[in-house]
């Protein structure tokens, strides 16, 4: 891995601490304050977005986390929204706000590991990466128009070929910007974890269970397996295998006793893993989903967790599927009997393979377990129609 | 190159000489068989509009200017007041929402936004019109809803209509017109240099019907300034129900 090499050799000390914290920033210059502006207005639609969970004791929580990371200074910077959204993603923009996404919760799983991951996003901040890229972005467009402008008095041929070439060379030149963004967000990133009472190592571990994630996703597809040593011309960050090895190469080594807060972070995410599972397993991604279900259940599957199996398995739906959903729902309700979800998902697929009275038996069990139930009227529906026919 | 620079200049040219029907793209609807006759005296709510102004870079990129987006605001805000007040109309702010109310709200500033981009899309743009619009478009039908639910909107109990409006304007910066010229006279390129566009929208806060929607992708007035806003306002509200019907109007929006 030649490109690695300079990266990881560089990368053999742990990451410094992080800058002297300036305090409240206002901002600068006509492009900053324009951008603050526009984020401002973005951040109105935001607070009164249906996508935002506004659960306080969850919300108050991951804030917690995030002050844990960045020091109780820093993180009065940040006003954080948590966006019901499955993708593993965060993001904080120039004006301070920080939106995490449900899909980023699902993933980690430790405290240590979302430090990690909001403490790369507040590097972004603190650095105000976002100004330079714009900045940046502005210079290279500006020169690529006069670059078309000038083309197109040069012969056909030449004009177009010097034009391309200049093309392709700012394109990748932005690319390459962002990549160094990336990499100087993450030296922040784990520099306030080693400065933490949390363990610095969880920030390498993120980027291997990224590479899994995606093994597992490509091998479910069918596809190849995909490659994390190598930089694409046009990626905006660094190849996830750099990631992790400069993450573990930069997290103090005294360090890695320390407590990652595992158990806390399950505590407090136990209330949501239904609904994060529900919104993953929509995502039509076997394989991925499968990963993250068995990743939870590493210490002992938890009745959710065999529903969640159970949903994913019966979403895919081969008969063969149905049988293994019937049974891992089976396997739900020895664990907690009086959970509807399992009692449902239970008669669905005893439905579906043809044991209709079975399957009544349970639905009739889940309308018991919750009258109140959206789809009340159509499992009514089912239970009365499966003494009929056969 | 040289021969397609030709063309793209003979058609620019016929383009500019070619008397164009006023109707090339219609910009502006009225539901039918509706008519606010002027002076009648109806309350307008108007919700917070959406107003973005900055500069154009030579690149061609949005650069968003905080003093001028300001600026904007409060000059389009006291334009529309006086336009409104000339045709006889009480124009009131929408109360500050909280919680669900606030929610309500954005989501319907939401369905405004996407049900505007629709009419542009589908209804006022010739070659882009679904079938159902077109034959609505022969019949001078024009019929759009946001749905009953906007009688719970906070503030609709004390209104007759709701106005929505959106605003963006980028003015060219130094750069952009030099390239402009220099693409011009050069390689006879047409750079565009600016965006001015804006929508706005009646909305009847008992049906939801919009009752008149105005749609225009190329406007004038410097909205950093209060004449330019008020020249703005008039383009906004061009054709607003009423407006034609009282000459006294647009002698009225310039005091």
């Amino acid at each position: 891995m030649p490109v690695l090499a300079p990266v990881l050799a560089a990368a053999t000390t742990p990451a410094p601490p992080p800058p002297p914290y300036t305090g409240a920033y206002q901002p600068q210059g006509v492009d900053e304050i324009g951008l603050w502006k526009e984020m401002d207005e973005d951040e109105r639609v935001l607070a009164n977005s249906p996508v935002l969970i506004r659960d306080e004791a969850l919300n108050a929580y991951v804030r917690g986390v995030l002050c844990a990371t960045v020091g109780a200074d820093r993180c009065k910077a940040a006003r954080l929204y948590i966006l019901r959204t499955p993708l593993f993603n965060a993001n904080m923009a120039p004006n301070g706000t920080m939106r995490v996404f449900s899909g980023l919760l699902l993933r980690v799983r430790s405290e240590a590991e979302l430090g990690a991951v909001l403490g790369h996003e507040f590097g972004h901040f603190e650095q105000r990466h976002s100004l330079a890229a714009f900045k940046a972005h502005r210079a290279g467009t500006d020169v690529l128009s006069w670059g078309a402008v000038l083309a197109g008095m040069l012969p056909y041929a030449q004009g177009a070929y010097s034009l391309r070439n200049m093309q392709i060379s700012i394109y990748g030149r932005l690319s390459r910007f962002s990549r160094d963004q990336e990499r100087d967000a993450d030296l922040h990133g784990i520099g306030y974890l080693n400065g933490s009472a949390l363990r610095p190592q969880a920030a390498s571990v993120v980027w291997q269970n990224v590479m899994t994630e995606a093994e597992r996703s490509a091998a479910a597809r069918g596809q190849a397996h995909p490659r994390f040593d190598r930089i694409p011309f046009f990626a905006s960050h660094p190849a996830d295998a750099e990631r992790a090895a400069t993450m573990a190469a930069l997290a103090r080594p005294d360090a890695a006793t320390r407590d990652d807060g595992a158990a806390r972070y399950a505590a407090a995410l136990a209330p949501w893993l239904p609904l994060f599972l529900d919104d993953q397993i929509k995502l039509n991604d076997f394989g991925a989903s499968d990963y993250l279900i068995g990743m939870l259940g590493e210490h002992g599957a938890t009745a959710p967790l065999w529903v969640a199996r159970g949903d994913l398995y019966r979403a895919r739906g081969y008969p063969r599927d149905l049988v293994s959903a019937a049974e891992f729902y089976a396997n739900a309700i020895a664990l907690d009997p009086n959970l509807p979800e399992a009692q449902r998902g239970l008669g669905l697929s005893l439905f579906k393979t043809g044991r209709r009275a079975e399957g009544a038996e349970a639905l009739r069990r889940y309308l018991q377990l919750k009258p109140a139930a959206p789809d009340a009227a159509m499992i009514g529906m089912l239970v009365a129609t499966a003494g009929q026919g056969q | 190159m040289k021969k397609r620079a030709r063309l793209v200049a003979a058609a620019m040219t016929l383009a500019a000489l070619y008397p164009q029907p006023a109707a090339a793209q219609e910009h502006t609807a009225v539901k039918a068989g509706f008519a606010l006759p002027a002076n009648s005296g109806k309350t307008i709510l108007v919700f917070r509009p959406a107003v973005r102004v900055g500069a154009q870079s030579t690149g061609g990129l949005f650069e968003p200017n905080g003093d001028w987006t300001d600026r904007a605001r409060a000059n389009l805000e006291a334009a529309l007041a006086a336009r409104q007040a000339a045709l006889g109309n009480i124009v009131l702010a929408a109360p500050v929402a909280f919680g669900d109310d606030a929610r309500l709200v954005e989501e319907y500033q939401a369905l405004f936004g996407a049900l505007s981009r629709a009419v542009i899309g589908y209804q006022f743009f010739r070659g882009n019109r679904l079938p159902t619009k077109k034959r609505e478009n022969k019949a001078g039908v024009f019929d759009w809803s946001l749905g009953s639910g906007v009688s719970a909107l906070p503030g609709a109990k004390d209104a007759d209509y709701a106005l929505f409006i959106y605003d963006k304007d980028a003015y060219g910066s130094t750069g952009r017109k030099i390239l402009q010229i220099f693409a011009a006279l050069g390689p006879g390129i047409p750079v565009k240099s600016g965006e001015h566009a804006g929508y706005a929208g009646l909305v009847d806060l008992r049906s939801g019907d919009v009752v008149w929607l105005n749609a225009d992708l190329a406007m004038g007035g410097d909205v950093r300034t209060p004449e330019g806003a008020q020249k703005r306002i008039g383009q906004l509200l061009e054709d607003f129900p009423g407006s034609t019907a009282a000459p006294a109007a647009p002698a009225a929006s310039t005091k």
